[in-house]
């Protein structure tokens, strides 16, 4: 039963990532074939778990994340990437940071990246040729120096010391609202925040000034 | 779901970022790749603000937002003075101060 049932899952999600990927592309192939083999791996109880859904973000958020650097078209990127800051509001909203969740979505998906795209558009930039991978040596020691640091990493968040679990209900009601993020940069961050006023400020003179027509 | 998994996510974040940021010419993408770091870390914050059961976190990632705000503002503003200047949005092309 549970079997006949992740088949026809299967199907379903088969031709809803088909339909929605470029034919026949190489990331279209990796994604739809990643996600049968977890489905084939999963019985369809875990289908309504926290962790399932977990994994299907985060795999989504690395893919996206690596279309934007592997893209040569910077319009692709800038979608991609706004593809990733969903991602990452829905892991913040696991995470119990409602509130960051939906600034995440309207500050950086909406505005930020709407820059990003306006810019874009507006330089009509062709595409981009070759990546700028350096020589022999250059790029040998660069792998030496990214495997240790993935080593230190690893070995950072493997041995932390006591962690604890993730526990929704072990949290007071008000955490991660915007009642309690207001309350917080009004009392304990006031100088941080009107801080972060005078940076806004000090940034929009700068972006008018660069941008206007001739630098004096 | 133990908070490494987001740590590890976020580790993962940021080495493509780092990568992004080393291998692209367009400065614009540039610009983009420094933007995933920055949401690497955020994600990293709230990890930790969610273990810690501190909203002090959540605070930090507020400010990054702010920082990362001005910074696309302000560099997306130099990448037009660049284009206007240069015909060109190559990191490889504005060189003058290159040693």
């Amino acid at each position: 039963m549970v079997l006949l049932l992740g088949l026809i899952g299967l199907i379903a999600v088969f031709a809803a990532v088909r339909s929605l990927l470029p034919a026949r592309s190489i990331p279209a192939g990796i994604a739809v074939g990643a996600i049968a083999t977890v489905l084939v791996a999963l019985n369809l109880r875990e289908l309504v778990s926290l962790e399932f859904w977990s994994w299907i973000i985060g795999f989504v958020a690395i893919m996206s994340a690596v279309m934007v650097v592997i893209h040569p078209n910077p319009m692709v990127s800038v979608l991609f990437l706004i593809m990733n800051l969903f991602c990452i509001a829905l892991f913040f909203l696991i995470l119990n940071a409602q509130f960051l969740a939906v600034i995440q979505v309207i500050i950086y998906a909406g505005a930020i990246m709407v820059l990003f795209v306006f810019v874009v558009m507006l330089l009509n930039i062709r595409l981009e040729e070759g990546l700028r991978i350096g020589g022999g040596p250059m790029r040998s020691g660069a792998i030496a120096l990214g495997a240790v640091f993935a080593a230190l990493m690893f070995h950072a968040i493997r041995n932390r010391g006591e962690a604890p679990y993730f526990d929704p209900g072990g949290y007071d009601a008000g955490f991660g609202t915007a009642r309690e993020i207001g309350r917080l940069l009004f009392t304990r961050y006031q100088f941080a925040f009107e801080s972060a006023s005078i940076l806004l400020i000090a940034a929009m003179i700068g972006a008018v000034v660069l941008a206007k027509r001739r630098l004096r | 779901m133990r908070v490494e998994f987001f740590l590890l996510i976020g580790a993962l974040l940021f080495t493509i970022g780092c990568v992004g940021v080393l291998v692209r010419r367009n400065a614009i993408v540039i610009l983009m790749c420094i933007e995933l770091m920055l949401n690497a870390v955020n994600l990293t914050f709230v990890a930790f603000a969610h273990e810690g059961q501190s909203m002090a976190g959540h605070i930090f990632v507020f400010f990054v937002m702010t920082v990362a705000a001005a910074e696309a503002a302000v560099g997306l503003a130099i990448v037009i003075a660049l284009f206007r200047r240069r015909r060109t949005t190559d990191v490889e092309d504005a060189s003058l101060m290159r040693w």
